[in-house]
């Protein structure tokens, strides 16, 4: 039986992250690096926010970075997030170019710790009414088997 | 900016709490009522005003001044996120400072309850990039890394919370007034939000209104004979210093290196230090930031925070009572307003009419608060 064709992934918003084809493939974040300070930064921006210098590049950031801090949602205390049963994990991760990324982490509750090795991936957030899958960029724990790669 | 030239002529709060039969003007009008009536006229005296709100709608400010009179004045919308009420004092405090206005009003409403309850407000519960990652998660992940670098423990921020409480039951313009003495281990059994905040350590979304009217101090001698005068000594504000690891995306209300600078620049302002202050008020919207405030602010040194809330410091009675009204989880905190609760209790405690929560010889309070998108502002008000 031939597997059903996957479902288009489009972002919750443009401009952050890259959707690869290879559903298994990590995805990127759309970062600049000032041409003038070296410094990166998340998400595009023009004008460096260290040197003030204009003309930042666009790079790829990621996929891999650092667990900085994390915490684990019961309850949505504003806005739309469903905490969905269990809750979720939110952290903030380094990347090894200096930006600290904010973003929703997948794993179980008690499965994180401060300084731990993450890796980016896609969550599906919902469907549009065009059955594509609306997706946003969080963390998850890097795998044993990743790490030995690594 | 020095200002000493500028002092309190009156001030005015509802009690915060979910107001469902009034609507923002009508508890604008209500507070603002209650400055005129504490400042002893009317709004043909008032030369300019500034109205904050985070949730209302356009035009509001205009509208809500016209419930006093139309009689020309200049007003003037001010919004800071949760610093707003703060920065709107700090604008009516220059305007009288430079000489363009004789008197001038500061007046700060919201119902953040209908914000909370899904209304829409802008960037609250927005399908974006954005809008993922709430307030408590954000404040939860200060915690962790404060309990990761320190060995901070839950039950210092729920010391903090129930002291807090406590607080809140002695002032009648609180939103929580609980009925029993709060507990640390009450608090820590509340309903989890995010590791390792409970529901008790974080502030209500509520409703309110609150007004200051400041004045040039010769015009409140002679307006109020015989009545403690109460200035404003130094009023700050920054936003963010970019330092690497700044997060550009989500909530965010730091590094909170933020308040210690703009701390400084306040007391540098007035000539004083942290030592001269009698009584300060915080940015409390969850436990664990009041904890790292003790020391940004300069009340304690860096990593003493603990040791400060193991000795009730803050509590009244203590060294240093912090959030004598209760606070943003107590007093409440509807976003417009809370800056300007803060003015009121300062003005209420430094001319000594707290009553039972009264901070004795109160003379030098501290007003701080941080916004959303990183800002942050401090005022120094002492009583003469």
């Amino acid at each position: 039986m031939p597997e059903p064709a996957p479902r288009r992934r489009v972002p919750i918003e443009p401009g952050f992250f890259t959707i690869p084809d290879d559903p298994h493939e990590p995805p990127r974040l759309l970062g600049s690096r000032c041409r003038a300070c070296g410094e990166h930064f998340f998400p595009r921006r023009v004008v460096c926010a260290r040197c003030l210098a204009r003309g930042c590049e666009d790079v790829l950031l990621g996929p891999r970075g650092t667990l900085w801090t994390y915490t684990w949602v019961h309850v949505p205390f504003f806005g739309r997030k469903q905490a969905g049963g269990a809750g979720y994990g939110v952290g903030q991760v380094d990347l090894p170019e200096g930006p600290r990324i904010q973003a929703v982490l997948s794993g179980q509750a008690g499965s994180f710790a401060i300084g731990m090795p993450m890796e980016l991936e896609l969550e599906t957030l919902r469907e549009t009414p065009e059955g594509e899958a609306v997706v946003i960029h969080r963390f998850r724990p890097l795998p044993a088997d990743a790490k030995a790669r690594a | 900016m020095k200002l000493g030239g500028v002092a309190v002529l009156g001030v005015g709060q509802v009690r915060f709490g979910v107001h469902r039969a009034k609507s923002a003007l009508e508890l604008a009008r209500d507070a603002g009522l209650l400055a005129f009536a504490d400042a002893g006229l009317d709004l043909r005296r008032v030369n300019e005003a500034f109205v904050g709100y985070i949730g209302a709608g356009p035009m509001l400010g205009i509208r809500a001044l016209k419930e006093f009179g139309l009689t020309g004045l200049p007003v003037t919308h001010v919004e800071n996120a949760s610093a707003t009420g703060l920065v709107a004092f700090r604008e009516a405090a220059h305007a009288v400072a430079s000489g363009r206005a004789e008197v001038a009003l500061a007046l700060g409403f919201d119902k953040m309850s209908e914000l909370a309850r899904g209304g829409g407000g802008r960037g609250i519960g927005r399908d974006s990039i954005d809008s993922v990652i709430l307030p408590a998660a954000y404040f939860a992940l200060w915690a962790m890394r404060r309990m990761h670098e320190r060995g901070t423990k839950p039950e210092h921020f729920a010391r903090i919370a129930a002291k807090n409480w406590n607080h809140g039951a002695l002032c009648p313009v609180a939103d929580r007034q609980a009925d029993h003495r709060v507990t640390a281990e009450e608090v820590l059994a509340s309903a989890k939000i995010a590791e390792p905040l409970t529901a008790m350590m974080a502030c209500p979304a509520d409703d309110g209104a609150a007004c200051a009217i400041l004045a040039a101090p010769e015009l409140v001698r002679r307006l109020q004979p015989g009545r403690p005068l109460v200035r404003v000594l130094s009023s700050a504000l920054q936003t963010e210093t970019y330092t690497p690891g700044h997060t550009f995306v989500g909530p965010v209300v730091g590094p909170a290196t933020m308040s210690r600078d703009t701390a400084n620049e306040a007391y540098r302002d007035a000539g004083l230090g942290p030592e001269d202050v009698d009584l300060a008020f915080c940015h409390d919207a969850f436990a664990n930031e009041e904890l790292e405030y003790y020391e940004l602010l300069g009340f304690c040194a860096e990593g003493e925070a603990e040791k400060l809330v193991e000795e009730g410091a803050t509590s009244l009675g203590g060294r240093i009572p912090f959030n004598t009204d209760g606070g943003l989880i107590a007093r409440g905190h509807p976003g417009g307003p809370t800056g300007l609760a803060q003015i009121h209790e300062l003005a209420v405690q430094l001319r000594g009419e707290a009553g039972r929560r009264q901070v004795e010889n109160a003379r030098i309070g501290l007003a701080h608060l941080v916004g959303g998108g990183s800002v942050c502002t401090v005022s120094l008000l002492a009583r003469d």
